[in-house]
Order: C-alpha cells, then sequence, then structure tokens
C-alpha cells in the first residue's frame, strides 16, 4: 500500500504494543487489579454487618469498582506514550485515529480482563440471590469496557503532560461515563429480572458508537494539541 | 526554480507570552545539509520542530517538499520526514529489536529489516536486551537505526551525536551523506560548532529568536 | 466608557424589573409563592444550556480558524454556564424542599443530568486552569469542549431512562396553570438572565484579552533571558 500499512494494521499495532508492555510491565494484573479487589473486600467492612444487606451492594460495587479502576488502567502510567514517543509516532505517519483505535482496544481487553477477575470475587463476597448468566453478563463488560476504554484514551490524551493529569482525566472521566454505567448496569440487572434487554442494551451500543466516532474524528486535532 | 526541500518565510513561535523565534528566514534546498546553531535556550529545537511540521508557527509560511503543508497530506509529508532528538523515544519495557520491529509494522515500507539495522548500527549482540537495559548512547543508536530504516528524505537531528562514541558519529555522517546524495537534506542542530563542521556546508546562527 | 456601561446597565433595570414581576405575579394554585422561585430557576436553567452550547460552538470555531477570540469566548461562556448551573441545581432544591418535600429528588432525571453537567464543564475549567500556554490551552479546551456537547445529550437521555425503569412517572404538581401574570414573569426572567448573560460575556472576552496584552507587554524574547555565564562566580 502506497500510504504505508492501513488502519487497522496500525490500530492492531498498537494494541499488541501496548499488551505486550503490559505483560513485561504487569501495572494492570499486579498493580491494578490487586487494589480493586482490596476494594471489592473492605466496602463489607464499612457497613453494619447485620443491618446492611450485602447482596444488594453486589451490582453498585461492581459497577463503581470497574469504572474507576477501569479509568486506572486506561490511564496506566505504562500505557501513556511520552512526548518522544508521541512525536515518533507522528513523524512515522501513523494515522492518529488508529493510534486511538489501538490504544482503546488495548485498555479495553485489560479492563475487561480486571472485571472478569473481579466478578466472581464480588459473588464470593456480597452472595447475591441471582447470578445472571455469563454469556449476556460477559457481553455487557465488554461493552463498558470498550466504551470506557475510548473516553479514558480521550481524556487520558486531553491531559497528557499536564502535573495535575492523574486527578484531572478520572474527573472528565466519571460525569461522562453515565452513559455506560446506566447501560451496562441496567442490561444486567434486565438480565436478573428477566425483562427485555434491548433498552439498555441499545443505550450502551449507541454510546460506544459515539465515542468511536468522537475519538476517530477528535484524534487528528488531539494529536496537534499534544505532539 | 530550485527543489527547496523547506522553505520558511517570516517564521515566528510565540509560547505563551513568550516569543521564542521571530522573522526567520530559512531555505534547504535538495542535496544540501544544514547546521544550526547557537547558546542554549536561543530556539534552536523550536525551529526543528518547526521544519519538522511537528509545530505550526504562529508566525509566518512553511512549505516542506515544495508546498505549504495541508492537514489531510500530514501522514504523507511526515513519513518522508525523519527526526532524531533530545531523547530517543524508546519503550523501555520493549527489547531493541521489538523498538525496531515496531517500526516496521507500523510503517510497513521499510528498507531494511529491524535485524539488519541492529547490525549497521553495531547491537546485534544486545537485540533482546530491554531498551530500559540499554545505555543512552545504545539508545540513541537505534533512533538513528530508525532512520536508516524508514530512509526519509529529509532528516533533522538535534543534537543527535551528544552521548554517542566516534565510532557511533559516523553513521550519523553517513546518514547526512546518504540521504543528501539520494537529493534528500538535512538540518543538524547543535550548539558544538565543532559538530557541525565535520560535514555540513553552511551554519546558521540562531541567536535570540532570529537568524544570522 | 459610557458605551460600556450600555449593556450592563440595561441588564441591571431588565434584572429588576424581572424580579419585581416575578414578586407581584399571582400565585400557583398548587404551589403558591413557591412557584415565585421558578422564575430565577428556569431562567438559571435555560442560561446553563446557553453558555454550554456557546462553549461548544466557539469550541467549533476555534479548531476551524484557529482564532483567539472563540477561544476566550468559549472559556467565558463556560465560565458563566458553570456558575448559572450551579444557581439552577440550588433553586431546584430550595424549590424541591417546600413542593416535593426533599431537597433532592432522584425521580427528576432534570436534576441529575444538570449536576453531571455542572462537573463536566467543572473539568473543562480544570483542564484550562492547568494549562498554562494559550495555544496549548485553547487546543486541548476546545477538544473537550466538543467531546461535551455531544456526550451531555446522552448524560441526559440515559438519566431519563434509568429514571423510568424505577418508577411510573409520578403525578406531581409541577404541571403549571399559567396566567398572563405569571408568563410575563418567566418570560421577563429569560430577557433579563439573557441579557445579564451577553453583558457577562462581553466583560469577561475583553478580561482576557487584557490578561493575554499584559502577558504580552513585559515578554522578551526566550534566548535573550540566557547569558554568558559568570565565571568568576565559582572560586
Amino acid at each position: 500500500m502506497k500510504d504505508g500499512s492501513g488502519f487497522w494494521t496500525q490500530a492492531l499495532t498498537i494494541a499488541r504494543r501496548d499488551l505486550m508492555i503490559e505483560s513485561r510491565g504487569g501495572e494492570v494484573f499486579g498493580v491494578v487489579l490487586p487494589f480493586a479487589a482490596v476494594a471489592v473486600f473492605v466496602v463489607p467492612l464499612a457497613t453494619d454487618a447485620l443491618a446492611t444487606r450485602l447482596d444488594q451492594l453486589a451490582l453498585p460495587v461492581f459497577w463503581l469498582v470497574g469504572l474507576l479502576f477501569g479509568m486506572q488502567v486506561a490511564l496506566r502510567q505504562t500505557g501513556t506514550e511520552n512526548l518522544a514517543q508521541r512525536r515518533t509516532l507522528a513523524l512515522l505517519g501513523i494515522d492518529p485515529a488508529a493510534r486511538f483505535a489501538g490504544r482503546s482496544l488495548a485498555a479495553a481487553v485489560l479492563t475487561t480482563g480486571v472485571m472478569v477477575v473481579i466478578a466472581p470475587l464480588v459473588v464470593l463476597f456480597y452472595d447475591p440471590d441471582v447470578i445472571p448468566a455469563v454469556g449476556p453478563s460477559l457481553l455487557a463488560i465488554v461493552g463498558f469496557s470498550v466504551g470506557l476504554s475510548m473516553l479514558s484514551t480521550l481524556a487520558g490524551d486531553v491531559t497528557v503532560g499536564l502535573r495535575t493529569r492523574s486527578s484531572l482525566a478520572p474527573l472528565i472521566v466519571a460525569p461522562i461515563s453515565v452513559p455506560l454505567i446506566i447501560g451496562a448496569s441496567q442490561t444486567l440487572e434486565a438480565l436478573i429480572r428477566d425483562r427485555s434487554t434491548m433498552a439498555p442494551a441499545l443505550l450502551l451500543t449507541v454510546t460506544v458508537l459515539s465515542l468511536a466516532v468522537t475519538g476517530v474524528l477528535t484524534a487528528p486535532a488531539l494529536e496537534d494539541a499534544t505532539t | 526554480m530550485t527543489s527547496a526541500l523547506v522553505s520558511l518565510r517570516g517564521v515566528g513561535v510565540r509560547f505563551g507570552p513568550t516569543p521564542v523565534l521571530t522573522g526567520i528566514d530559512l531555505d534547504l534546498a535538495s542535496g544540501e545539509a544544514i547546521g544550526i546553531t547557537g547558546p542554549n535556550g536561543a530556539g534552536k529545537s523550536t525551529l526543528l520542530n518547526v521544519i519538522s511540521t511537528l509545530l505550526t508557527p504562529t508566525e509566518g509560511s512553511v512549505a516542506v517538499f515544495g508546498g505549504p503543508v495541508r492537514r489531510r497530506d500530514l501522514p504523507q509529508v511526515r513519513r518522508r520526514i525523519g527526526m532524531s532528538g533530545h531523547e530517543p523515544g524508546l519503550y523501555p519495557e520493549l527489547t531493541l529489536l521489538e523498538n525496531l520491529t515496531l517500526v516496521e509494522r507500523l510503517t510497513g515500507e521499510v528498507h531494511m529489516s529491524a535485524m539488519q539495522v541492529l547490525e549497521v548500527v553495531g547491537l546485534a549482540g544486545a537485540a533482546h536486551r530491554r531498551a530500559s537495559a540499554a545505555s543512552a548512547g545504545m539508545q540513541r543508536r537505534i533512533d538513528l537505526g530508525r532512520l536508516i530504516m524508514t530512509r526519509p528524505q529529509l532528516i533533522l537531528l538535534d543534537e543527535a551525536q551528544a552521548g554517542l562514541d566516534s565510532t557511533a558519529r559516523d553513521i550519523v555522517d553517513r546518514l547526512i551523506h546518504r540521504t543528501c546524495d539520494a537529493g534528500g537534506g538535512a538540518v543538524v542542530v547543535s550548539h558544538d560548532r565543532s559538530v557541525l563542521t565535520r560535514s555540513l556546508e553552511r551554519i546558521v546562527e540562531v541567536q535570540a529568536g532570529g537568524v544570522s | 466608557m459610557t458605551k460600556r456601561l450600555v449593556l450592563p446597565a440595561l441588564s441591571a433595570v431588565a434584572i429588576v424589573y424581572a424580579l419585581w414581576l416575578a414578586l407581584v405575579s399571582s400565585p400557583d394554585v398548587f404551589q403558591g409563592d413557591f412557584v415565585r422561585i421558578m422564575y430565577v430557576h428556569v431562567p438559571s436553567s435555560w442560561l446553563a444550556f446557553l453558555a454550554f452550547g456557546v462553549t461548544a460552538l466557539g469550541s467549533a470555531l476555534w479548531l476551524w480558524r484557529k482564532t483567539i477570540v472563540w477561544d476566550r469566548i468559549a472559556e467565558a461562556s463556560a465560565e458563566i454556564g458553570v456558575v448559572f448551573t450551579a444557581l439552577s441545581i440550588l433553586t431546584g432544591a430550595i424549590w424541591g424542599e417546600p413542593v416535593w418535600g426533599t431537597y433532592w429528588d432522584w425521580g427528576d432525571a432534570r436534576m441529575a443530568s444538570t449536576a453531571l453537567m455542572l462537573f463536566v464543564y467543572l473539568g473543562y475549567l480544570a483542564l484550562r486552569r492547568a494549562t498554562p500556554d494559550p495555544v496549548a490551552r485553547a487546543k486541548r479546551s476546545s477538544i473537550l469542549g466538543l467531546i461535551a456537547v455531544v456526550q451531555v445529550p446522552l448524560v441526559y437521555f440515559s438519566v431519563s431512562f434509568w429514571r423510568t425503569l424505577h418508577q411510573g412517572q409520578t403525578v406531581r404538581p409541577d404541571g403549571i396553570q399559567m396566567d398572563g401574570s405569571m408568563v410575563a414573569a418567566l418570560l421577563a426572567g429569560l430577557a433579563a438572565f439573557t441579557l445579564l448573560y451577553l453583558a457577562l460575556m462581553v466583560e469577561r472576552v475583553r478580561l482576557a484579552r487584557i490578561e493575554d496584552e499584559n502577558m504580552l507587554s513585559d515578554s522578551v524574547t526566550a534566548g535573550t533571558a540566557i547569558t554568558a555565564p559568570d565565571l568568576d562566580g565559582i572560586s
């Protein structure tokens, strides 16, 4: 191809790079995941052991931990390109949208991994009455992870290099993540309560798509702002 | 019309309130290699960033490869520009070989395989060493290796010789010559004049934001 | 100088007139005098949306034209928007206590979405504060301004959706039977607040320009700040 490699080759190469770095650095599964597990474990200790029904907290805790630690995954230090790395990629003529796609994809894989490990811990510690079907639940988790990863990647890029980035990026992500939280959590609630998952799943899908379009369209301007 | 690779007219750059460059006119012809020197803080690196298209000047015009750079042509134009700067920008968790293979996969149009490049820069024996365990000089060689691999028409070197031993400095000289012989050009920034006089035709002095 | 005072003076007169209408208009059949809070609450909400819309527009125009005035407009509008969003939430809560019996009602999707919108633009302003260089600031914040305007409607929609899942529409006295004096008070409030917004915008944008000019007036070229070291000083 005359214009170098194509969009998906570039995106997948970037994603592969990030996953290789994670496999060596271990920031997500060695640091973020244990931290998330501790959070799941600590919540019951902050309740009244007799009066509080832990099973009712299972899902909210699961999604809150998914949100907060999913952000940490996407904003992890070892997954953040420094200025020299960003400039090198720009001068190699890498499509900024492919870079966005690749980095979001890697973060989504890692976030899904974290949530899949957290889910049985929540079941174990909170003992919910009904456990939703694994297949559809996994789909909701994947949708949530993909959306959150794109949003966090965007917020991470908007704040890259700033001294307040580690607190500023989560502030940007949290309020905008609401449609993802509602879409994903209500899909699971619908599975548990035997309602139709159609509407929440549609909300989740629309949100993910809108984030994808936003990310792709703003990628060139974002590259310009951060090189 | 001479085939100017780079042409700057009245370029000014301002970071916030501070003007860094003012009224810069600069031409680089095809086959030419020039040096840029000047004291600390004079704006040498900023000038190089403008030429690289990474930094849009506050004033003036920049033409690279014969025309102004349009947004949608940016990836194609940038692919023909190679820069080696203060920081090599390697991924510390990846090996030296993996760092080069990444470039190979991303661009899909390299002139030499990653392993061949490692041999050229004299690091074949350290191919599987992580970049974090490589010395500054080794990292610098890998950075130059990227330019050998992608063969850009315009090479921009920002203090690229710093920290290199004399054999590795020969890599830089050879890279410049080969690029210019092929009709490309090179801009070499250094605060050290002796580095520049080794192989460059023209030296431009940047003094407090302007050129002389 | 006097020209500069026209808009602030006009908006001051309009605010006083609107407040007077709000106080003399007839009380609501169900809410009684509490309905008067609405004459501040509704215009505040309207300004919040107007202001954030202008921020998005300023962001888009900055990205397109790269003229600094659009960035100043985006910033000024976001600041004003945050103030009026906060005012809208506050007046909503004050009104909610006597009428709904609670300051905060999760049953009202608008309250939750408005609060979320406040956080979005607090983040936007925090990003601006964190970026000292004006061009870098304009670049980054304009992108966030656009991301926000795409996502905020989704936030609003999702919260309404979440709300409808949990209970049917409760019958609440928020459908107001408005008579002429009430409509007049509401319209006067909307007009007065819009004038106030314009006056604040003009002043805030002017202030931003002065800030930039002050920064420029005492700046010297970067390189001239560095001189040769004084070697005799090392003894």
